[in-house]
């Protein structure tokens, strides 16, 4: 079997992330390597996300409620930075952690939107931390439509991290 | 001069298919109460959702994130375990989050377009495996104005009905007209 067809078999791990997990060892000041995704208008307006409300796919109503295009639901964004996260964070990220974000600005239809992350701060907590990790999301003109913060504990059961 | 928004602007759309378009958004646009007028403080609103593994994939594809361990289906096998560190498939760390929203408005009267969600502030308890059964419950705590916009605020609790574990708990924030 080729490795890539094992891969496909096993799909235990996403091997680039796991390449970049952070560890207890991690430094403050560590940037992480966000994802970049464009706000495609037709994933907008798709059934689960944005399709109930016509201002997020319709040029027409949303010129009439006074926006310049379609905007994305605030939820797409929290997605985006998630998949950051666990990209870095794995298995830690889905127990005990905190999330916290802001749509400070709109994103339109067609932008392309980059995600970023730096660790902040890192509190001892058992046999591990707890890493604080401040993200924001951006268009390609670097106008800032999501912020927030990230806690999460790593190593702290004695676990390998 | 900007020129008028056509429906068509973003995606090529054939006549027929504008048409059906505008039909749909007409009749998105029934007589509702701002989401200010419709929420009391003290509001509670419950409702239970089954985590299909399709539900899974329907979310993760509309924000490109195809990390396998949110597989319970995959095409031409179908419905699968699936794999993720905490044994079968779970569901993406703020899937649930998303669908807050399906509970805070109450659905049983007309959705109140126009509301903007501008804050969340989520405590990711443990994972929750694809195809439990869980429960939303959201309260209204506040109603407040800030630089002259309106907010309502909501606590969220998302148990499984099963076993009564306690997943994630929210607080979030809605703009309404």
């Amino acid at each position: 079997m080729t490795a890539a067809l094992k891969a496909q078999a096993e799909p235990m791990e996403n091997p680039s992330a796991t390449a970049v997990r952070i560890t207890k060892d991690t430094p403050v000041g560590f940037e992480l390597i966000g994802v970049k995704k464009k706000a495609a208008i037709q994933l907008m307006g798709s059934r689960l996300w944005g399709r109930f409300n016509p201002n997020h796919w319709d040029p027409v109503y949303a010129a009439e409620t006074g926006l310049k295009a379609p905007i994305q639901t605030g939820e797409m964004s929290s997605a985006y930075i998630a998949e950051m996260c666990v990209n870095y964070f794995g298995a830690d990220f889905f127990v005990g952690s905190r999330m916290q974000c802001k749509y400070v600005a709109s994103t339109f239809a067609n932008e392309i939107i980059a995600t970023h992350g730096v660790v902040r701060e890192k509190t001892p907590k058992g046999e591990g931390f707890r890493f604080r990790v401040e993200f924001w999301a951006d268009n390609e003109a670097g106008e800032v439509k999501t912020v927030g913060f990230l806690e999460v504990d790593v190593g702290v059961k004695g676990e390998p991290a | 001069m900007r020129p008028e928004p056509r429906t068509d602007d973003l995606r090529p759309m054939t006549p027929l298919q504008v048409a059906q378009e505008r039909a749909f958004v007409e009749g998105l646009q029934e007589e509702c109460q701002t989401y200010w007028d419709m929420v009391e403080v003290g509001d509670v609103l419950s409702r239970e959702l089954y985590l299909a593994p399709e539900l899974i994939i329907l979310y993760a594809d509309a924000v490109e994130d195809y990390n396998p361990w949110y597989e319970g289906w995959r095409m031409n096998k179908w419905r699968i375990e699936g794999e993720s560190p905490f044994g079968p498939a779970i569901v993406p760390p703020l899937l649930v989050s998303h669908f807050v929203l399906s509970v805070q408005f109450d659905h049983t009267k007309p959705f109140a377009i126009g509301s903007i969600h501008t804050f969340h502030d989520t405590e990711i308890v443990a994972p929750i495996p694809v195809g439990a059964t869980i429960r939303i419950t959201t309260k209204a705590t506040d109603k407040y104005v800030k630089r002259e916009r309106r907010y309502v605020r909501h606590e969220v609790t998302v148990e499984d009905v099963e076993t009564g574990k306690l997943y994630m708990t929210e607080i979030r924030d809605i703009l309404s007209l």
